[in-house]
C-alpha cells in the first residue's frame, strides 16, 4: 500500500509517522517548506480544557503522545507545562464554567482561580483586566522542535518528504482516486491524506470534493527576550488575547484570529495595535518594551469546531483537516486516527466529512 | 576620553547632567547618547551575551545591531546608541551578575560548548522523562537577556494618523534629497528620520567630497548635511519626524514610533526608502570583543559625539572607508597601528592612500586579521599572511598592540523594510548584497514604493543625493505634482547620474545596476495581453 500525504504540518507528519509504523510506504507532499504553515507559526500553546468532549480525549492523548514520542524522536519540544490559564470577563464566565464543568467530568485537573491569585502566579497581572479564570493542565511547546522531531522520526521510517512539491492535481477512475499530479509526473497511491490546513479546502476543490472548513488568519508578535516570569500559557477568551513566553524568554502573544478569504500570511499594524493595548491591559508590565517581530499564519476550521478526518465520497481521498487553532493541542492523535481509517477502515462519525451534508449542527465557537 | 580640539569639527556640549550606570554617577552632556557617554567614561562592556555571557558593548552605534542592549530607566533591552541622556537617568548592565564587568556566570563561555553544545536542547537528555522535564525546566532558568520591568512604564503613549503625498523613510542624503524635490513641486511630504538630526551618516563625514561641482564636490560631508537638513527646514510642507523609528510597511501604511511615546500610522500614496546601509562584519576569534568595532562606529564617536575611541587602532580594510577613517583618527590625535587589507592590493583611492603613507601607516596587504586579543577588551590583535589562494601562511602570525580595532569592510543595505513589504529583491555583488529591482526612476517592483541611497545598493553620497531627487521627483509627477518641469529635471538628473556612473570608478556599480533595473511598462503587461503582443507582432 501507498499512501500519499499533502502537507508536512504537525497533522500530515503524524499520519505519516503512524502509517510508516505499521510498514506503509508513505511519502509527504509538501508545497512549500516545513514550518511554513500554521506549524511553524503558531504560539504553541497546549491544553487538554477543551469545550467538546471528542476535543478533550483527542488532546490527553496527544499530550501523552508527546511524552513518550519525545524519548522515542531522542529530540526535546521543550514542552513546559507549567498550567493552561483561560480568564474571561463577567459575561464569558458562565461559558467557562460551563466547559470546566465538562473537563472535570472527563477527569482533567481545572481549578477556579480569581484575578488576585493569578497576580501571584503571573507578577504583573492586572486583577481589574478580568472577573475570574480557570487554570489547568497544559502549557507551552515550542512548535519547531516538534516538527524537526517528527521529520527526522518519519524519515527514520523511510517516509519521504518533498518539499517545494506542489499538488496539482488527482487521478480519478470510476470515482476511485489512483494517483496525484505533482510538478510534471503522476504518481499512483492507493490513498491520499489531505492534512493542509488553511489550504485543505483548495485541495479538496482539486479533488472535486467539497469541504467547508473556513481559512482563519491569527498573528502574533513577540517582544524583546526577558528573563522568565510568565510560567502558565494565558488566553483571554473575552478579548481573545494570549500571552506566553518562550524557551528563550522572548514573550509570545497574539489575538485569536478572524476569517479570511484566501490563505494570506501578511501583517497588519492594527493587529500590533490591537494587541499591544490587549496585552498591555492584562499585563501593564509590558508596556513600553520592544517588539522584536511580528507574524501572521492561517489555519482551517470546520463549521461545528470539530475536526474533519475521515473518507470522503471520493474513494481514497481522506480528510485530516479542521482543526481549528488547536492544531498542536490535537494533531498527534490525529495521526493514530487516520491510521486507523486508512488501515483498518475505521469510521469516526463524530469526525467524518459526511456529517455535514446534513443540516448543520451549531456549536458553541 | 572626550576630544576637547579638532582641526576640522567644532564640538558644542550641552549642559552637564548625571546619569546613573548600576547606581554609580556618569557625566554626560545633553545631546550625547547613552552609549557615548558610557563609553566616554570608560565603560566598555554594557550587557553579557545571551548565551555564553560573553562581553558586550558598543559596536556599530545607529541602532542597526544589537550589541548594546541595556535596561534604561527600567525598561529592558534598549539600544543605547540611540537613546539620548537625560538626568538622572539609570542605566543597568543586563543578563549578569552582580555586574557585566565581572559576571560570575562568564565561567559559561569556557564550559558551555564542552558539556551543552550548540543543540543540546533538542538532542541531550531526553531520557527518561523526568530527566527531560528537570532539564527543560532548569534550562528555561538560564533564559531570557533583560529583566522583566519592577513597575509599569509610566509615560502615557499617545497616537497620530497622518495623510500624506509621500512619505520618505530615512533623512540621509538620499532622503533629504527626496522630500526636498518632492516638496519643491508642491507634494505633501512626512519625513522621517531615527536621530535628533537630519544628516544620516553625513554627520560623521568630515572629509571633503569628490564628483561634479553640481553635485557638492569638493564640499565637506558635515557641510552637505548642514546645507539639506536648511532647505528641509525651508520648505513649509515637508513634515520633519525626529526620533522617529519606521518600523514596518503595511500595505501602503507606514507605521512608525517618535520619540518611545507616540505611534504614528501615516497614510502614503507614495513610499521613498532611504534607510541606508550597515556595516559587515568579519569572522575572526574574539571578533565580539568590546574593542571590535564598525568603522563608522568609530566614526560616530569621534566626529559626531568627539569622544576618542582609543588610544591606538588597528584598521581592519583598506577601501576608502578604512583610509579616510585612518586619516581622520591621526587627525583627531589618535594613533592608528596598521591598515590589513586582505587583497594583494589597496582597495580605496590613491589619494586617501597617498595621505595615510605620508602619515606613516603600514598597510599590510594580503593579509588579515587572525584574532583580536583580550579578556573583556581588546587588548591587541594578531594578523597573518595569505597567500594566493586566500589561505593562511603558517608562520608569519604578527602580533599588533592597539586598544581597538575597527571593522572596514564594506556595508549592506538595510533592505528589511522593502523585504516586509514584498519588493522583489536580489543578491548583486556589485551593489554590497541584496537590493530590491527597480526602474530608472527608483521604483520598486511594489507599485509607489521607491528606494534611494545605500539601501538600493552601496555607492557614495553623492549618487545617494541624485538617486533621491530622482525618486522624490518621479513620486510627485505620479501624484500630479510639477508638470513639464518636474520631468524635464528628473531626466536631467537621470542624465547626470549615468554620467557620474560612468567615471573610472563607477564601472562595477554600472554592472550592478543593469542587473537590478527594469522596464516599468514591460512588467506591468499581464501575461494574456503579452502573448496577445507577441502573436500581433508587437514585441
Amino acid at each position: 500500500m501507498k499512501v500519499a500525504v499533502i502537507g508536512s504540518g504537525i497533522t500530515g507528519l503524524s499520519t505519516a509517522h503512524n502509517l510508516a509504523k505499521q510498514g506503509v510506504e508513505v511519502v509527504i507532499f509538501e508545497k512549500k517548506t516545513y514550518l511554513y504553515g500554521a506549524s511553524g507559526r503558531n504560539s504553541g500553546g497546549i491544553t487538554t480544557m477543551m469545550d467538546r468532549k471528542e476535543l478533550i480525549e483527542l488532546a490527553k492523548r496527544s499530550i501523552k503522545i508527546y511524552d513518550d514520542i519525545q524519548g522515542e524522536f531522542s529530540f526535546n519540544f521543550l514542552f513546559r507545562k507549567d498550567g493552561y490559564l483561560k480568564v474571561a470577563d463577567g459575561f464569558d464566565m458562565g461559558r467557562l464554567e460551563k466547559e470546566c464543568r465538562l473537563q472535570r467530568s472527563m477527569g482533567v485537573k481545572v481549578r477556579e482561580i480569581d484575578p488576585f491569585e493569578i497576580r501571584e502566579i503571573v507578577p504583573g497581572f492586572n486583577p481589574e483586566s478580568v472577573d475570574g479564570g480557570f487554570i489547568g493542565e497544559g502549557g507551552v511547546i515550542f512548535p519547531w522542535p516538534v516538527i524537526w522531531g517528527y521529520v527526522e522520526g518519519c524519515r527514520k521510517l523511510g517516509v519521504e518528504i518533498m518539499r517545494n512539491s506542489e499538488v496539482k492535481g488527482f487521478e480519478v477512475e470510476n470515482g476511485e482516486l489512483k494517483g496525484v499530479k505533482v510538478k510534471d509526473e503522476t504518481i499512483k497511491v492507493d490513498f491520499v491524506i489531505n492534512a493542509s490546513g488553511a489550504w485543505s479546502v483548495l485541495i479538496s476543490k482539486l479533488a472535486g470534493v467539497e469541504l467547508r472548513n473556513r481559512i482563519i488568519k491569527e498573528e502574533i508578535c513577540v517582544i524583546e527576550s526577558l528573563k522568565p516570569f510568565i510560567d502558565p500559557y494565558i488566553l483571554n477568551i473575552s478579548t481573545g488575547v494570549y500571552i506566553s513566553q518562550s524557551a528563550r524568554g522572548e514573550v509570545v502573544g497574539g489575538v485569536v484570529g478572524r476569517e479570511a478569504t484566501e490563505p494570506d500570511t501578511s501583517s497588519t499594524l492594527d493587529f500590533l495595535i490591537g494587541y499591544a493595548k490587549g496585552a498591555a491591559e492584562m499585563i501593564p508590565l509590558l508596556k513600553g518594551l520592544s517588539v522584536l517581530r511580528q507574524w501572521a499564519g492561517v489555519y482551517d476550521a470546520s463549521p461545528d469546531g470539530l475536526p474533519v478526518v475521515g473518507e470522503t465520497e471520493l474513494k481514497g481521498f481522506v480528510q485530516a483537516n479542521g482543526l481549528g487553532r488547536r492544531g498542536m493541542s490535537l494533531a498527534p492523535a490525529i495521526g493514530e486516527i487516520v491510521a486507523k481509517i486508512v488501515l483498518k477502515g475505521k469510521e469516526y462519525d463524530e469526525f467524518s466529512p459526511s456529517r455535514f451534508q446534513f443540516p448543520e449542527r451549531t456549536t458553541e465557537n | 576620553m572626550r576630544l576637547t580640539e579638532h582641526p576640522i569639527v567644532k564640538f558644542k556640549r550641552g549642559k552637564e547632567i548625571t546619569i546613573y550606570f548600576n547606581g554609580e554617577p556618569v557625566k554626560a552632556y545633553e545631546g550625547e547618547t547613552v552609549a557615548s557617554a558610557l563609553y566616554a567614561a570608560g565603560i566598555t562592556t554594557f550587557s553579557r551575551s545571551f548565551r555564553f555571557h560573553r562581553p558586550r558593548g558598543f559596536f556599530c552605534a545607529i541602532g542597526k545591531c544589537s550589541s548594546c542592549m541595556m535596561e534604561v530607566d527600567g525598561i529592558p533591552n534598549i539600544r543605547i546608541c540611540k537613546v539620548y541622556v537625560r538626568d538622572g537617568m539609570k542605566i543597568k548592565t543586563q543578563n549578569s551578575f552582580p555586574n557585566a564587568d565581572s559576571d560570575f556566570l562568564s565561567i559559561l563561555d569556557s564550559i558551555v560548548d564542552r558539556f551543552y553544545p550548540h543543540g543540546s536542547h533538542y538532542r541531550k537528555f531526553n531520557k527518561p522523562k523526568v530527566l527531560r522535564d528537570f532539564v527543560t525546566k532548569q534550562v528555561r532558568r538560564f533564559a531570557g537577556t533583560g529583566n522583566p520591568p519592577k513597575k509599569a512604564f509610566e509615560e502615557k503613549g499617545s497616537f497620530e494618523e497622518i495623510e500624506t503625498d509621500i512619505a520618505v523613510v530615512g533623512g540621509g542624503p538620499g532622503g533629504m534629497s527626496a522630500a526636498i524635490y518632492a516638496a519643491r513641486t508642491g507634494a505633501r511630504v512626512v519625513l522621517m528620520d531615527e536621530n535628533p538630526f537630519l544628516g544620516g551618516q553625513l554627520v560623521k563625514q568630515t572629509h571633503r567630497f569628490f564628483g561634479s561641482g553640481k553635485h557638492r564636490a569638493g564640499t565637506r560631508g558635515i557641510r552637505i548635511a548642514e546645507i539639506l537638513s536648511n532647505e528641509v527646514g525651508e520648505l513649509k510642507n515637508i513634515d520633519v519626524r525626529f526620533e522617529t523609528k519606521v518600523f514596518g510597511l503595511y500595505n501602503g501604511v507606514v507605521g512608525a514610533v517618535e520619540k518611545d511615546k507616540k505611534l504614528l500610522k501615516i497614510k502614503a500614496k507614495k513610499i521613498v526608502i532611504a534607510t541606508g546601509a550597515y556595516e559587515r562584519t568579519l569572522l575572526f576569534e574574539n571578533n565580539d570583543l568590546p574593542g571590535v568595532y564598525g568603522a563608522g562606529g568609530v566614526q560616530t564617536l569621534m566626529n559626531v559625539f568627539g569622544i576618542k575611541p582609543g588610544d591606538k587602532g588597528l584598521i581592519v580594510g583598506s577601501g576608502n572607508v578604512g583610509l579616510i577613517l585612518t586619516y581622520q583618527l591621526m587627525q583627531a590625535g589618535i594613533d592608528v597601528a596598521a591598515i590589513v587589507e586582505a587583497m594583494p592590493r589597496i582597495g580605496g583611492y590613491f589619494v586617501h592612500a597617498a595621505k595615510v603613507r605620508r602619515l606613516g601607516v603600514p598597510i599590510y596587504t594580503s593579509h588579515t586579521i587572525k584574532r583580536a586579543i583580550g579578556d573583556k577588551k581588546v587588548e591587541g590583535a594578531e594578523i597573518v599572511k595569505l597567500d594566493e589562494n586566500w589561505c593562511e601562511v603558517k608562520g608569519s602570525e604578527k602580533r599588533i598592540d592597539c586598544d581597538f580595532i575597527c571593522v572596514a569592510i564594506g556595508l549592506s543595505p538595510t533592505h528589511e523594510l522593502l523585504y516586509q513589504a514584498g519588493c522583489e529583491m536580489k543578491f548583486v555583488p556589485e551593489l554590497g548584497g541584496l537590493v530590491p529591482m527597480r526602474t530608472e526612476y527608483g521604483e520598486t517592483t511594489v507599485e509607489g514604493i521607491y528606494v534611494a541611497g545605500d539601501v538600493a545598493g552601496i555607492e557614495e553620497a553623492t549618487s545617494a543625493m541624485m538617486e533621491g531627487r530622482i525618486a522624490g521627483l518621479d513620486a510627485a509627477i505620479k501624484l500630479g505634482y510639477g508638470g513639464e518641469e518636474a520631468i524635464r529635471l528628473r531626466d536631467e538628473v537621470v542624465r547626470d547620474l549615468k554620467e557620474f556612473r560612468e567615471g573610472p570608478f563607477g564601472e562595477r556599480i554600472l554592472s550592478g545596476i543593469k542587473k537590478v533595473t527594469f522596464e516599468k511598462e514591460a512588467i506591468s503587461v499581464s501575461a494574456p495581453e503579452r502573448e496577445e503582443a507577441i502573436s500581433e507582432g508587437i514585441e
